[in-house]
């Protein structure tokens, strides 16, 4: 059994009356990259601050690398290295004079300080602009400065969050070998967490998917996607009854129907159908998770057709994680 | 060390802005400039004050002399008994008492150095007694002079004449040195003192220095410009806070009070470095351009214990407005509130002793007024670490105070 360098018990923080992370728990593995998936406003950040220090957890805890996150903080800030989602550097000064300060301030001097810092120039390919002041740089190359920053203390645990905003896909691709090689040379457990979808899919292995504060689902991510079984497709209708989803459930190649717990607004004339605002009408959602979303789908209109019941929109979701999220939470990763 | 690390980054910042390396250092040598030259402020203005005089002496320079304050504005001198002023200083029914020594006149007609003694009732207003002393050093500055340039004119008269008129020593040019000479002789061994004490105090005689607008301006303007830099320190921690540096710096094996005391250290340089600057200028530059120099008087080191405090207090400033400020904007507006009404209530523009009345008593509730008064005190009034310990003392408050409430009101995760 893999050992483990962060486990998270109950971990909850309420600002006032509003609880934005809810009593989460879960465990990362040494060596292991995991994913923190979820929309803007899940609770993403607030989780991480608590982990790195940042912010007091309203109540309980959490075990990093062996120390305990309430009464041991400090040990644990040695342990941890945090990549904030702003670009927390000072543009005036140089990369070097960014990196040399953030290495002092974990304690590093002298030649120990300049290797490492040359370490992490190296890691990011940025030695050749080390002396430029940062406000120069593009904001690729300021993103990988911001991650050259949490790495100059060589953490064991290196919290990314959400690196890759606002990059172009050359500096993100550079980002993303970055993460592999610090994984992958160095040992370094790394917690991503990201909005994106494809990112999370092309770096973890396992991926905490979050809503609302809370986890709703935790595993690896073949097994995450299984949750779709062949995918689901998605059928509005005028009508929805109980009877209806039991003869659904029978049809070949159907695992489950249920309704939706979001209706649809109807689809206006030139396009797709959006999704629900207060004051629109709307209309029920079958939701068919299938076993093979091709061959359900076709025996799915058959059915519809030999009742004569109006099908107002159809939505196949293709096994990812993005519509996993969508079959969990009823909205999209974006929104 | 880690704290200092974050104050030596901020210095290394703070160096490569170069709005706020102005801000720090050429603004205030810009306002000192301006304000130095502009002489005494609004002396004209001021209602005539009281002052009770005892002529002990008979001659004419007396009377002269009385009559030049009296000229000069700002301040009656009611001639009086020297056994009836006495009876009414003790009694507390006047506040101030002038004493004319009875060899004023034959000193000064001697070119001796005379010394006019001004006895304050221990309740006396100390601005008040400021604003008197003040007129009263003026037209003796004025009379001295006059008196010195005279003996030493009639003396060249009476040699010329003594001369046969093919052998005149003394040309125009000759003339003029003198007059100037005397000039100079007059600002640097005034022939007449003004000396301050208590009844009872005979044996604790204050002096006052002849005060010049160098002397006035340039450490109200430090006050003012020292103060102006809490908003620096106030900017670069909400900067921090902003680009989310805070955070990165929160993550790390440090202490919320490492963090903070590092955030203010740099202001500590700062303040230092611009009073060096300032009073450098005052003493240095002032006198290359023709104006009066800066004196730092007989306790140049209580300068510097003074400088410690006041910046001590204006970081404690600029983490309570870092903590009370909600965005940009609002440091800003504070900062100019610490610049314009602290500065002007704690008498940057104008001289603690001219700020009578409500404002007088408004301007002690800043701690520019305690270091503006602590700074007069020892450059202006010469006094030692007992003069100027209530000062400092009530700084020191403001400091505390500044802090305390800072350190609590400070949302190191907002």
């Amino acid at each position: 059994m893999s050992e483990s360098i962060l486990t998270v018990r109950d971990l909850q923080k309420k600002f006032g009356e509003f609880e934005a992370v809810k009593k989460i728990s879960f465990s990362v593995n040494k060596g292991e990259i995991f994913g923190l998936l979820g929309p803007n406003g899940a609770g993403k950040t607030t989780a991480i601050s608590m982990l790195t220090g940042v912010l007091e957890p309203t109540s309980g805890t959490a075990e990093i690398g062996g120390f305990d996150l309430r009464k041991q903080l400090d040990q644990v800030k040695k342990v941890n290295g945090l990549v904030p989602q702003d670009l927390a550097l000072y543009p005036t000064l140089s990369a070097r004079a960014n990196l040399e300060f953030f290495g002092r301030i974990y304690g590093l001097r002298g030649k120990d300080l300049k290797t490492r810092v040359e370490d992490v120039l190296r890691i990011v390919s940025l030695t050749d602009r080390a002396d430029d002041p940062v406000g120069k740089y593009s904001g690729g190359m300021k993103r990988r400065v911001n991650i050259a920053a949490g790495l100059v203390h060589h953490p064991q645990l290196l919290f990314l969050d959400e690196p890759t905003v606002g990059v172009d896909p050359q500096s993100r691709n550079h980002i993303f070998d970055s993460v592999r090689r610090l994984n992958r040379e160095r040992g370094m457990t790394i917690i991503y967490t990201s909005h994106y979808m494809e990112e999370v899919e092309l770096l973890c292995s396992r991926v905490a998917i979050v809503d609302q504060g809370e986890i709703i689902a935790l595993d690896t991510i073949p097994n995450l996607i299984a949750m779709l079984g062949g995918g689901v497709i998605q059928v509005g209708l005028q009508q929805v009854n109980e009877d209806l989803l039991t003869q659904l459930r029978g049809i070949k190649g159907v695992k489950q129907a249920s309704l939706s717990q979001s209706p649809i607004a109807p689809p206006p004339a030139d396009g797709e159908a959006k999704d629900v605002s207060p004051n629109v009408p709307t209309y029920p959602v079958v939701k068919v998770e299938t076993l093979n979303s091709q061959e359900a789908l076709v025996n799915i209109i058959h059915f519809f057709n030999e009742r004569d019941i109006q099908i107002a929109s159809l939505k196949i979701l293709e096994p990812n994680l993005e519509n996993v999220f969508l079959h969990l939470t009823g909205k999209k990763l974006r929104e | 060390m880690k704290m200092l690390s974050i104050a030596y980054k901020d210095i290394l910042i703070i160096l490569r802005d170069r709005g706020t390396l102005l801000q720090i250092f050429v603004l205030p040598f810009v306002f000192i400039l301006v304000f130095s030259g502009m002489g005494s402020m609004g002396e004209d203005e001021q209602e005539a004050l009281p002052l009770t005089v005892v002529n002990l002496d008979q001659g004419s320079e007396a009377a002269a002399f009385i009559e030049g304050i009296n000229t000069a504005g700002g301040v009656n001198c009611e001639i009086m008994d020297q056994s009836a002023a006495d009876a009414q200083l003790e009694a507390g029914d006047i506040q101030r008492l002038m004493v004319i020594p009875s060899s004023f006149s034959a000193d000064l007609n001697a070119n001796k150095q005379v010394a006019l003694r001004i006895i304050t009732h221990p309740d006396a207003d100390d601005n008040i007694t400021e604003t008197i002393r003040l007129i009263v050093d003026g037209a003796a500055q004025d009379m001295a002079l006059e008196t010195q340039i005279v003996a030493s004119l009639t003396f060249m008269g009476e040699m010329q004449a003594a001369m046969p008129a093919d052998q005149q020593p003394f040309t125009t040019e000759r003339v003029l040195q003198q007059a100037e000479s005397q000039f100079a002789i007059s600002h640097e061994r005034p022939l007449i003192t003004v000396e301050q004490l208590q009844p009872g105090e005979l044996d604790k005689i204050e002096e006052f220095q002849p005060v010049t607008g160098t002397q006035v301006a340039v450490p109200s303007f430090t006050v003012l410009f020292v103060f102006l830099s809490a908003g620096v320190t106030a900017l670069s921690i909400y900067n921090e806070k902003k680009v989310g540096s805070f955070r990165r710096l929160m993550a790390a094996p440090m202490s919320k009070a490492s963090l903070l005391l590092g955030k203010m250290l740099p202001q500590m340089v700062i303040t230092i470095s611009q009073v060096i600057v300032i009073f450098g200028i005052g003493m240095f530059l002032m006198p290359l351009i023709g104006l009066d120099g800066l004196v730092l008087g007989d306790h140049p080191l209580l300068v510097i214990l003074i400088v410690l405090v006041m910046a001590l207090c204006a970081s404690g400033m600029g983490v309570l407005i870092a903590a009370v400020a909600r965005t940009e904007n609002q440091i800003g507006g504070m900062s100019a509130v610490v610049l314009w009404v602290m500065g002007a209530l704690g008498g940057a523009f104008f001289p603690i002793y001219l700020l009578e009345g409500f404002l007088g008593q408004v301007g002690k509730a800043v701690p520019h007024y305690w270091a503006s008064k602590a700074f007069y005190g020892v450059l202006v009034r010469g006094q030692d670490i007992s003069g100027i310990s209530t000062d400092l003392l009530v700084l020191a408050g403001f400091g505390l105070l500044f802090w305390i409430v800072g350190v609590w009101r400070f949302e190191f995760d907002r």
